[in-house]
């Protein structure tokens, strides 16, 4: 009907438009500052994300020996100048092992969350959006994929897929698909409702645009909080997997393995072997969720109770 | 119900898709493959039919209430099975109660003195159980008392008839290694549900005129907040079977959740198939009666119309 | 009835007086009562009832009961004949008896060590062509059932596959020990006589394993897999699925005072960690065979508890497949260049810690009997000096047309467990100092037999074990040509006649001597190439008397002579 392209900012919706204040653009250090001040947590949580990262991606740099170099002389070792938080039973230096192990333990957990969430989001969004029979049938889905806790769905996953890093990353998106997909509904159905939406459908706006450039911007809150929450379990799930063996295969070293059967095993000699991997998935989780937490109360305070 | 049998179907098909099956472990456990036994092993478990085939048998066996025979054990898959659930179900509602005890009151000491050093203890505290695996708790455990006491937990499941203080101690360890888990959930949960209420006018008004500060906590704020935490104890004991799966098999205890993971790994699906299904129903029911205690408490659900 | 046993005496001392002329002179241990006579008849061994030769602590006390480790839960419950691992023969041997069996008293096994079972006496025949068993009276299966002749014949008919057999098993692993058997007789209820298509003296050493209980012929072998129904020392009294097995006291029992315990209890532990740590708190008695590496035993001697160790041979080696159909393996120099990379000794201190020793095809002494003298085993490839070994493997590669622009890439396949990983991952770092460019690939257990089957594979991380420490049963069954367990497909015509004719060969020294150059042969064309031999530590708490474990971790478990001194 209108002759010129309509913009938001034309109607005055634009104010509506976030729901959300947000303060004026502020710089990224006065950001970051204020966020520590305020949410001290946050911050610790997101130092260590931090130290994971930069474990993660300098592994190479980091390492003080090749982490699959085995070294008969000195097994077992204590933690020491030249091993520095020990050998395992092969030889092995435990703290490159751990070093490499971030890498892994954050890509499979990153990539499976992301690959989740996003799927997740996606199905949820849509299903809301359309309502309906959709709804109705992805819901059925969902329920189906949800009833099952997260872990045991892992597991018959991952023996299904057989093992290897790919798969273990498959096996840990797919039980997270109906959380993040239940999330962002719940999320959507509040929002849809809203007149500024409304009023985008009767300027004529596609659905697929509202759906995309109206609605999904406004669900970052709860996505972003979303994403910090699964990222905690999808690393501590690739662990117990890795754990009782139908996780990352060797040579990468995981966490996880790192604490099965040889572990225990030598336990009382070599407690170093079972402390140190045990810390570091505790640490990255923990931080994990620190960081999470501090988001969640920062986006979207309305969210806390859910 | 719809549920449940869509569940069935995509644990029917994803163990079947798995690599390899019980023919292979058992032979593998004779150190060799003969092809030709093989073929007739698989004829004889029925395994050798295409997907659907399997699944329409598996069917019409269920409704005639014969849920199959373990591949392992030669034993009806249910007779192997309900010795177990008793030691899974014991842990778990003893690791509820324990999460209930631990985290609801640490959730609202927590709310209540928001922002102060107890409430940041507290939440890191809690936040710390929630960061760690359960494995790990419980490797941990075990590895401090075989060092430092030379005591490690009794090996075979003593039942609570044959000798009670044995039970106990077999099922205390790994009830407070998952129950501490659980427990940070719930005082997260506690906290933000009390935040919340805390805020609303009602309470104000509570304090405007003057009521004792605990009477408004636990007469007006906990009684709302409640609500939220019961649904997500609903949830919780769901998720606690897929968490007792590592503490069961730490622990050594023969427990429903342990045995999946052998099941799964030995494929043997009938076992499998009945697990998965008992843990499902168990999930869909928790859920039913978190649904039923939540419109019973909630007195604008009751009085709906 | 009087006639014909009459009728089958006569006949066979017949044959006994026929085959004196004949028969040559007898090996050492055979021949208990006529060392004397220069053409002597293979006479019988003891006849007195199932008398090990004088027990470690003799006058036993009645009682107790033993409490026992065992790893994982059973696989085909207690079907032995079923099944070709540790985990199902020693929870299962309390319940069987065998034809004859291996001195429990004795470590080391051999021809000598052969001991009365149910069979109270035999005697080779026909220059060991035929074996003639007389079988114990008065025997009585669990369920009460006499024992007979029938049941031998019908187990081992059922075992080798005879065309006539009644029984049938489901998986039959152990089909080729027998397969130079003609057929099996029983004449009348107390004798069998087994004819064989050539001499072979080595199958008493087979019918002497673990691995060879008799079967009730009124069972359905299907039944094993459930329960037990034998004629040993101990009855299954109850087995809680994943959780224990537990056996009581047989009172029937045909060795008059025996045994000496109330029951046995084999409690399972799937935790590695748990284990020992159960062991070392006094919850378990003793170990399980195979167990106690080096790095146990130094943790549980480190932690004060006063248990006793018992250095033994296992009998299970760890070797190295190579697809020698696919090249480059087919190449022998290829072959030998892995080999001789490989330090062998590294190899036992880095994956085992010290707990296994180097040895080629048979188990090296002083745990075994047919294995090579030092010398000979330090001119293989890989056992030699490393530095000397690795250059000599690079140029072997040179020469094979690998360099380092054109690396040999291989893949090396694994099990899923943590043992075979550790062989794996050394073996790669070894390989990668000649050049070679080796990566894992883990498999899951499941998928590991058929894989290899399939020969789809191009080296892969395996284990051996032997159920008797005897050329044949080993030769046969890993190298032979077209053996279904031969997963590198070597064949070599030459050595094949050469396990023939040791699998003949009557006189020992000969015999020795054979088998090493077998040995030796099938080193240097790296057939399998042997990475170590594992030991066990065995820890039991010193109470627990007259367990006297073997190097062989399949030949001890019947527990008859056990006693608990507390």
């Amino acid at each position: 009907m209108a002759t010129k392209p309509v913009t938001a900012a034309d109607t005055g919706l634009e104010l509506v438009r976030a729901p959300v204040a947000r303060p004026a653009r502020a710089g990224v250090w006065t950001t970051v500052v204020r966020f520590t001040r305020k949410k001290p947590l946050g911050a610790a949580g997101a130092m260590l994300m931090l130290v994971m990262v930069v474990a993660a991606v300098f592994a190479d740099v980091l390492q003080t020996h090749d982490p699959i170099a085995t070294d008969a002389a000195h097994t077992l070792a204590p933690p020491s100048d030249a091993h520095w938080l020990g050998s395992d039973h092969l030889g092995r230096d435990i703290y490159s092992r751990i070093v490499h192990g971030a890498r892994i333990s954050l890509v499979v957990g990153v990539l499976s969350t992301l690959l989740g969430s996003v799927l997740g989001g996606i199905v949820g969004l849509l299903s809301a959006y359309f309502g309906g029979k959709t709804d109705l049938i992805t819901q059925r889905i969902l329920d189906i994929l949800q009833g099952l806790p997260l872990l045991v769905l892992a597991l018959v996953m991952s023996a299904a897929l057989g093992p290897a890093v790919h798969n273990v990353i498959i096996a840990i998106s797919i039980p997270i698909i109906p959380r993040a997909a239940r999330v962002i509904r719940a999320s959507v159905l509040s929002i849809r409702e809203m007149q500024y939406v409304e009023a985008a459908r009767a300027l004529g706006i596609g659905h697929l645009r509202i759906a995309f450039g109206h609605i999904l911007p406004n669900t970052m809150g709860p996505f972003i909080v979303l994403g910090t929450a699964q990222l905690g379990s999808a690393v501590l799930v690739e662990a117990t997997l890795s754990f009782l063996g139908l996780g990352v295969p060797e040579p990468y070293p995981s966490w996880g393995r790192m604490l099965s059967v040889s572990a225990a095993e030598y336990a009382q000699k070599a407690p170093w072997l079972v402390l140190f991997p045990g810390i570091a998935i505790s640490l990255a989780v923990f931080g994990s969720n620190l960081l999470g937490d501090a988001l969640r109360d920062t986006l979207d305070p309305r969210l806390r109770g859910s | 119900m719809l549920t449940l049998f869509g569940m069935s179907v995509v644990i029917f098909v994803l163990m079947r898709l798995a690599p390899g099956d019980i023919v292979d472990i058992l032979f593998a456990a004779a150190g060799y493959v003969n092809e030709a036994d093989k073929k007739l092993i698989m004829k004889e478990l029925g395994i050798d039919q295409p997907i659907w085939v399997q699944y329409v048998e598996w069917l019409k066996d269920v409704f005639t209430g014969d849920l199959g025979k373990s591949y392992r054990y030669d034993q009806p898959a249910w007779d192997v099975i309900r010795p177990l659930i008793p030691v899974t179900v014991e842990l778990a509602v003893l690791a509820t109660l324990i999460s209930i005890v631990l985290g609801v009151p640490a959730g609202v000491i927590s709310a209540v003195r928001q922002d102060t050093t107890l409430d940041y203890v507290l939440r890191v505290f809690s936040l710390a159980g929630l960061s760690m695996p359960a494995f790990w708790l419980g490797m941990v455990i075990i590895l401090a008392l075989v060092s430092w006491a030379g005591w490690i937990p009794p090996l075979t499941y003593v039942s609570p008839r044959e000798n009670f203080k044995i039970h106990a101690v077999q099922f205390m360890l790994p009830a407070l290694a998952v129950g501490y888990r659980s427990s940070a959930l719930l005082m997260r949960i506690t906290r933000s549900s009390v935040l919340e209420v805390m805020r609303e006018d009602y309470i104000r008004t509570a304090r405007a005129k003057g009521q004792g500060e605990r009477k408004v906590i636990w007469r007006h704020a906990f009684k709302n907040a409640v609500l939220p935490v019961v649904t997500v104890i609903g949830i919780e004991f769901a998720f606690l079977i897929g968490g007792l799966v590592v503490t069961e098999t730490v622990f050594n205890l023969p427990g429903v959740a342990r045995f999946l993971v052998q099941a799964i790994l030995w494929r043997d699906y009938p076992i499998v198939q009945n697990l998965v299904m008992f843990i499902a129903v168990i999930v869909i029911l928790s859920n039913l009666v978190v649904d039923l205690l939540y419109g019973w408490l909630d007195p604008r659900v009751r009085f709906a119309d | 009835m009087a006639a014909r046993f009459m009728l089958a005496a006569l006949s066979v001392a017949a044959a006994v007086l026929a085959a004196a002329p004949v028969s040559g002179q007898a090996p050492k241990g055979q021949d208990k009562g006529g060392a004397a006579k220069p053409a002597a008849k293979p006479a019988a061994a003891r006849t007195a009832p199932n008398v090990p030769s004088p027990a470690p602590h003799p006058n036993g006390k009645a009682g107790g009961v033993l409490v026992a480790m065992h790893r994982e839960d059973l696989a085909q419950g207690f079907s032995i004949h079923e099944t070709a691992t540790i985990a199902t023969v020693w929870p299962g041997m309390p319940c069987f008896n065998n034809l004859v069996i291996f001195d429990p008293f004795k470590p080391v096994e051999s021809m000598d060590t052969v001991i009365p079972e149910l069979a109270e006496k035999w005697s080779w025949q026909d220059n060991y062509r035929n074996l003639v068993l007389f079988l114990r009276k008065g025997v009585k299966w669990h369920d009460g059932q006499p024992f007979t002749a029938k049941d031998v014949k019908y187990t081992f008919d059922m075992v080798r596959e005879a065309p006539d057999a009644t029984g049938k098993l489901r998986i039959n692993p152990r089909k080729d020990w027998y397969a130079n058997v003609q057929s099996i007789e029983a004449p009348d209820p107390h004798t069998v006589i087994f004819h064989l298509k050539r001499p072979q003296p080595s199958l008493l050493m087979m019918l002497a394993s673990g691995y060879s209980p008799v079967y009730p012929a009124h069972v359905n072998p299907v039944e094993f897999r459930t329960k037990c129904v034998g004629t040993g020392p101990f009855k299954l009294k109850e087995w809680r699925k994943g959780e224990f097995i537990e056996f009581e006291k047989n009172k029937d029992y045909w060795v008059p005072n025996r045994p000496h315990l109330d029951g046995i209890k084999y409690i399972i532990i799937q935790e590695r960690g748990t284990r020992f740590a159960a062991l070392q708190a006094g919850r378990l008695d003793i170990s399980f065979p195979g167990e106690a590496t080096k790095p146990i035993a130094d943790q549980l001697k480190a932690s004060g508890a006063k248990l006793s160790f018992t250095l033994v041979g296992t009998n299970v080696n760890d070797n190295l497949l190579m697809n020698i159909k696919k090249p480059p393996f087919d190449n022998v120099k290829v072959r030998r260049a892995i080999s001789l990379a490989i330090d062998r000794r590294a190899y036992a201190k880095a994956v085992h810690q010290g707990g296994a020793v180097a040895g080629a095809s048979m188990q090296p002494k002083p745990y075994g009997f047919w294995g090579l003298l030092e010398k000979d085993l330090n001119a293989l490839p890989g056992y030699g000096k490393p530095a000397d070994d690795k250059a000599q493997a690079r140029k072997l590669l040179a020469e094979a047309g690998f360099s380092p622009s054109n690396p040999l890439r291989v893949e090396m396949g694994t099990r899923a467990i943590a043992l075979y990983v550790d062989f794996a991952s050394f073996v790669i770092n070894e390989l990668k100092q000649v050049g070679i460019e080796a990566s894992l690939k883990q498999v899951e257990t499941a998928q590991w037999h058929p894989m290899v089957t399939r020969r789809e594979y191009q080296m892969g991380a395996n284990l051996t074990g032997l159920g008797v420490d005897d050329p044949d049963g080993n030769f046969y069954e890993n190298f032979a040509c077209g053996s279904p367990r031969n997963y590198t497909d070597y064949c070599s015509e030459q050595v094949m006649q050469m396990i023939e004719r040791q699998s003949q060969e009557l006189d020992t020294a000969k015999r020795m001597a054979m088998v090493s150059e077998i040995q030796k042969r099938l080193e240097m064309e790296a057939a399998r190439p042997i990475m170590g031999w594992r030991l066990d530590y065995f820890p039991m708490w010193p109470y627990v008397k007259n367990l006297v474990p073997h190097h062989n971790i399949y030949n001890y478990g019947r527990m008859q002579e056990v006693w608990l001194d507390k």
